[in-house]
């Protein structure tokens, strides 16, 4: 998914699911932000490496993919944007560990995770429920590919078909990917970016979506493929479907972190809010375009009858280099770090406990006390300075 | 990472810390040792490549041409240790090649760091240069020098630059805290 859903959708969704304005502009941009908290950004900021939800493409490129390398890959990428589905699939007959570990991170939206990431911001602040719904909404639009690098589990083949709805079904026609990164998709002659085939299982360019470019982020298209993991069956992906299931859930949990549903059950949706704005939403989503921000930006717009601002990352950064160390963590950024290290150490933490090292280990502080990576030690000031409070 | 993994790194980085000293030791000798160990890589890697077949690929999609890599990579680490008595080619190209993208990679870094205002991308632009000027060195050193020497001495710095790695690996802080 992109800003137009990340951001734009996420306010409308946050609208309609009762959040102010203003709320609801926060909620946006914290979904929005986990596509550009990058070690790059955070190391200009002065802040805790460890909150890095996502990695600009240079920085995959200079990423070690030794052992070390490729946990500190899947824990962002998995935690942030391929949550996985099921921790425990069994996969194929007579498969070995390692390439069970991998199959069991595929991301599907619905799983237990899921859940775990709602429950996890509610009660939190609005950065932490921008964070859920940024999660919970990728489960969607990247659902099948895996958030760690794997040959085996997220190449795709020549196999690959866009599909135009007609009156006897479906037209298809192949899709022509080109590598020929920076270069925008051209929609008229089906003309798509991915990255290049790389034998090696480990290799970046196999990381998540990336041999089937940026088909799951758009929301008007369908198309069908042969998955690496899935033995030859095919895989029919109708994104306007998905899309419309991904904001009614959003809308879903955003009314439980609200306090006006007393639990998140996944496989639920909030059919009833949405349904006024159904044909609006289904327009949108159905209209064949790169970048839909614009009418997401009019229907927030129409909803909350204030005006939608753009998203602009330097908003909150002069503000939190301005604050002494103490106080940063009340600062908008410090929130969102303290929210992103919280959700990478609960996913982390659940990946491990299913007997899984790709994300590397995890130490429980309740029964082991405090070891590992130092920037999770803000975690535990902020909860001793919550429990102080209460 | 586990202890054996920790273990595994330091072993490694102390067998190639025993290479460097060796090539530095004996240049005489150290570029057939050098010819020899790239020759042997090859060949790791076509086995990595059959056990990778058998592991992981049989179940992808398509995962026939990781076994019929594996068979082509055997063959020609069979080719190249025949070859070990002519290696200059062979190392020349190794450094040319993984060095060049390597510097091309951190340069292209430090440019998008610098743009971020990151303060890191100094380190990235001096990494970037020092690996340029490894993959010149290399050039140098076979094509305008024609010094034995000097080819085995850039092998050793560069080995010696990734025993230091695996070192500095072993000993890091990797494990995620969990509060409930």
């Amino acid at each position: 998914m992109q800003k137009d859903f990340h951001y734009y959708a996420t306010y409308c969704a946050a609208f309609i699911a009762g959040y102010s304005h203003e709320e609801s502009l926060d909620i946006a941009y914290s979904a929005q932000f986990v596509d550009l908290c990058s070690r790059t950004l955070l190391s200009k900021l002065k802040a805790p490496l460890s909150a890095a939800t996502t990695q600009l493409q240079l920085e995959l490129m200079n990423a070690r993919t030794d052992l070390v390398g490729l946990q500190d890959i899947t824990r962002i990428w998995a935690s942030f944007h391929f949550l996985p589905g099921d921790l425990r699939a069994e996969g194929p007959e007579k498969s070995g560990r390692v390439y069970r570990s991998k199959y069991r991170l595929i991301c599907k939206p619905n799983g237990d995770l899921v859940k775990d990431t709602v429950d996890l911001a509610k009660g939190g602040s609005l950065q932490a429920a921008g964070i859920a719904m940024h999660v919970l909404a990728d489960t969607w639009a990247h659902s099948y590919f895996a958030g760690t690098p794997s040959l085996v589990i997220n190449n795709t083949n020549n196999y690959f078909y866009e599909l135009f709805p007609s009156d006897t079904g479906y037209q298809e026609k192949l899709v022509d990917f080109h590598h020929t990164p920076g270069s925008p998709d051209d929609l008229e002659k089906g003309i798509y970016n991915n990255s290049i085939y790389q034998g090696s299982e480990n290799s970046i360019m196999n990381l998540g979506h990336g041999r089937a470019g940026h088909l799951p982020d758009y929301s008007f298209i369908r198309y069908k493929y042969l998955p690496a993991w899935a033995n030859y069956e095919e895989i029919i992906k109708d994104n306007p479907h998905d899309y419309y299931y991904a904001f009614c859930q959003m809308v879903y949990a955003l009314e439980f972190l609200r306090g006006l549903i007393p639990q998140f059950e996944t496989g639920r949706y909030a059919i009833q809010a949405v349904s006024p704005y159904e044909e609006e939403i289904r327009q949108i989503l159905e209209k064949r375009q790169l970048d839909a921000c614009a009418d997401w930006k009019a229907l927030g717009e129409k909803l909350s009858g204030e005006s939608v601002e753009d998203f602009d990352l330097n908003k909150y950064q002069a503000a939190y280099m301005a604050l002494p160390e103490n106080e940063k963590n009340k600062s908008f950024l410090g929130r969102f770090f303290l929210a992103s290290l919280a959700q990478k150490s609960m996913v982390t933490n659940k990946i491990f406990k299913s007997g899984n090292l790709l994300a590397g280990f995890s130490v429980d502080y309740a029964e082991n006390g405090f070891a590992g990576i130092r920037d999770f030690f803000k975690l535990i000031e902020a909860f001793a300075e919550e429990a102080r409070h209460d | 990472m586990t202890k054996i993994q920790r273990i595994q790194k330091i072993l490694s980085g102390l067998l190639m810390l025993a290479c460097t000293i060796l090539l530095v030791a004996e240049p005489e000798i150290g570029l057939y040792v050098v010819a020899l160990i790239l020759g042997v890589s090859l060949l790791l890697s076509g086995l990595r490549s059959l056990i990778f077949y058998f592991t992981m690929a049989r179940h992808m999609v398509g995962g026939k041409a990781t076994l019929y890599q594996g068979i082509i990579v055997l063959d020609l680490a069979v080719f190249t240790l025949s070859m070990v008595d002519d290696p200059h080619f062979f190392i020349m190209l190794y450094l040319l090649v993984i060095h060049a993208f390597s510097g091309v990679m951190e340069i292209l870094h430090a440019l998008e760091a610098k743009r971020y205002g990151a303060s890191a991308w100094r380190r990235s632009l001096a990494a970037g240069v020092v690996n340029l000027l490894v993959a010149v060195g290399a050039v140098v050193a076979v094509v305008f020098l024609h010094s034995t020497a000097d080819l085995v001495f850039l092998y050793a710095a560069c080995l010696f630059y990734s025993a230091c790695v695996q070192f500095v690996s072993a000993f890091q802080k990797t494990a995620i805290v969990y509060i409930q």
